[in-house]
């Protein structure tokens, strides 16, 4: 009884952990990309290459080459980790469906494309300055 | 078909300049992988490889380029080099493509274009993509891949939103020329017997598939329909005699092979939740091929391979996964030889993004896929155990 209690609680406490890991990540989109929301599951979409629209527009998506709002992003909405997640964009590539999303480093230089292109949309850590950009709220 | 589609293609590259502002406008990307196999097998040989000895003769190398002007306009071509046994050991085009996708609802691809049938055509050559080294050989043959990857012509594509309570649909729709070669290994059991197609075989192909996103997240269920148009090519069969007053003499008769329309339905499905995938698939493939001027043909197959797969994501690192699949030629005589039967057992270690490596472990019963008869002189056995190890790197 007391090791189903003490797993009862890692298992609380480590969702209790994703989920404040999830919230230290914003979504960050070029201010011509109409919604001003999203569901997890466009944004998955847009992510891992099936859709390209949201909110009745085109948009581009922009990775962090790595890093830790990189892995809680791909972690909180897209369900892989960076190798799975690249092996998934890879499939489209090598299949001739996609090119692979351009990724960028650090995050102010991910704010700063996404700022001057239109249709762009990413993902950053809630602390990095993000002027020039609208923030989307994920559903 | 071929050149008025290269040269559309030639007409689409030259164009870009002009649109584009800049190299890094281009949006120019590179990327390719590598991999190296290796096959052991208790009994006989398989896929024309000295295996029943260890065999490394498993090499592929793929590099593909493309181009990304604007976000709705692609181009791309992908080379590959392939060498399995006796098959390949040669450089080819895999796709050579322009996409333009208009919205979700509408895209179109044309050019050397993977042909979108069942469930894992369009990816079934991508290695880093799954966790398989061997995929179930009765729907996927690697000895007939290239020819069954890509056809000269396009690809309409799309999706259309249901609504939150019925999911979202992919179709996709094509039509163009398939070009099975003269060294592709649907071959290999004709030219066992003398028969060699010298220019191959091409034919008109055409096909629709749909997709069904469920409302249940990770389900997916889908069909796919596949025409091959009624074709045929000249051959040449090469008799030696075997014994007599006229022994070791010479015949050679030409013909010509004629590979009646071929109508190839497919039912798939596949979810895919958290660590866990689980997939299945099922074909039927009717043929009919006369040779003319050759007895006893003509000859009927009905094959109707399936599988069943499931992986599980034991570790962000580390994949393990079983299939189960069958393909029965209903057409064929009662035999090994009517049948193809394999269950797999199968792992996969990521050691990053870059490099990985695969063991498999193969329980075959019966002979009808893989096994030739020049490579097993005293007899193919009815069962086979095949073990496969393979390491890749993607970049």
């Amino acid at each position: 009884m007391k090791k189903l209690l003490y797993a009862a609680l890692f298992v609380a406490s480590a969702s209790i952990f994703i989920v404040q890991a999830s919230a230290q990540v914003i979504v960050i989109a070029n201010p011509s990309v109409k919604a001003s929301e999203v569901s997890k599951n466009d944004l998955k979409e847009v992510f891992t290459g099936t859709s390209t629209s949201l909110g009745g527009g085109s948009v581009v998506p922009i990775l962090l080459k790595a890093g830790t709002a990189h892995e809680e992003f791909l972690q909180a909405y897209i369900g892989k980790n960076d190798t799975a997640y690249r092996a998934g964009w890879r499939s489209l590539v090598f299949s001739g469906q996609a090119s692979m999303p351009k990724s960028l480093d650090p995050e102010a230089a991910v704010v700063e494309f996404i700022a001057h292109n239109a249709g762009t949309i990413g993902y950053i850590s809630k602390a990095t300055p993000h002027e020039g950009v609208k923030v989307l709220t994920v559903r | 078909m071929k050149r008025f589609l290269i040269g559309a293609m030639a007409l689409t590259l030259g164009a870009i300049p002009v649109t584009a502002q800049s190299l890094e406008d281009l949006n120019i990307q590179i990327h390719g992988y590598a991999t190296q196999g290796f096959l052991y097998t208790a009994q006989n040989n398989i896929l024309t490889t000295s295996s029943s000895n260890g065999s490394p003769a498993w090499s592929e190398a793929v590099v593909n380029i493309t181009s990304q002007p604007t976000p709705k306009f692609r181009i791309g071509v992908q080379g590959r080099y392939f060498l399995l046994g006796n098959y390949g050991n040669a450089i080819t085009l895999d796709w050579a493509a322009a996409d333009y996708k208009a919205s979700d609802k509408l895209g179109v691809r044309f050019g050397k274009v993977k042909i979108p049938n069942g469930l894992l055509n369009e990816t079934q050559d991508i290695d880093p993509s799954y966790i398989w080294s061997l995929l179930p050989q009765g729907n996927y043959p690697i000895s007939s891949r290239n020819s069954q990857l890509a056809e000269y012509g396009g690809v309409v594509y799309g999706t259309f939103n249901l609504g939150q309570k019925m999911g979202k649909l992919e179709y996709r729709g094509w039509g163009g020329e398939v070009a099975i070669g003269p060294n592709d290994g649907y071959w290999v059991a004709f030219k066992e017997e003398g028969i060699v197609l010298t220019n191959g075989l091409n034919a008109v192909s055409s096909g629709t598939a749909l997709r069904w996103k469920t409302p249940l997240p990770g389900l997916m269920l889908g069909a796919s329909f596949t025409r091959l148009n009624k074709s045929s090519s000249p051959f040449v069969d090469t008799y030696v005699v075997p014994a007599g007053p006229s022994k070791g003499v010479t015949i050679t008769t030409p013909g010509a092979m004629v590979l009646n329309a071929i109508n190839e339905p497919a039912f798939f499905a596949r979810y895919e939740k958290n660590r866990i995938m689980i997939a299945g698939e099922y074909v039927r493939e009717p043929a009919f091929i006369i040779l003319s001027g050759l007895s006893p043909y003509p000859e009927r197959s009905d094959s109707r391979p399936w599988y069943a797969m499931t992986s599980y994501k034991v570790t962000d690192k580390l994949t393990g996964g079983v299939y189960t699949t069958q393909d029965v030629n209903h057409q064929a005589v009662l035999g090994p030889a009517r049948y193809f039967k394999d269950w797999a057992l199968s792992g996969r270690y990521d050691f990053n993004q870059y490099l990985y490596a695969k063991a498999e472990q193969h329980f075959i019963d019966g002979t009808a896929v893989g096994f030739d008869a020049d490579l097993n002189p005293n007899g193919i056995k009815p069962s086979t155990k095949l073990t496969i190890l393979k390491i890749g790197m993607s970049f």
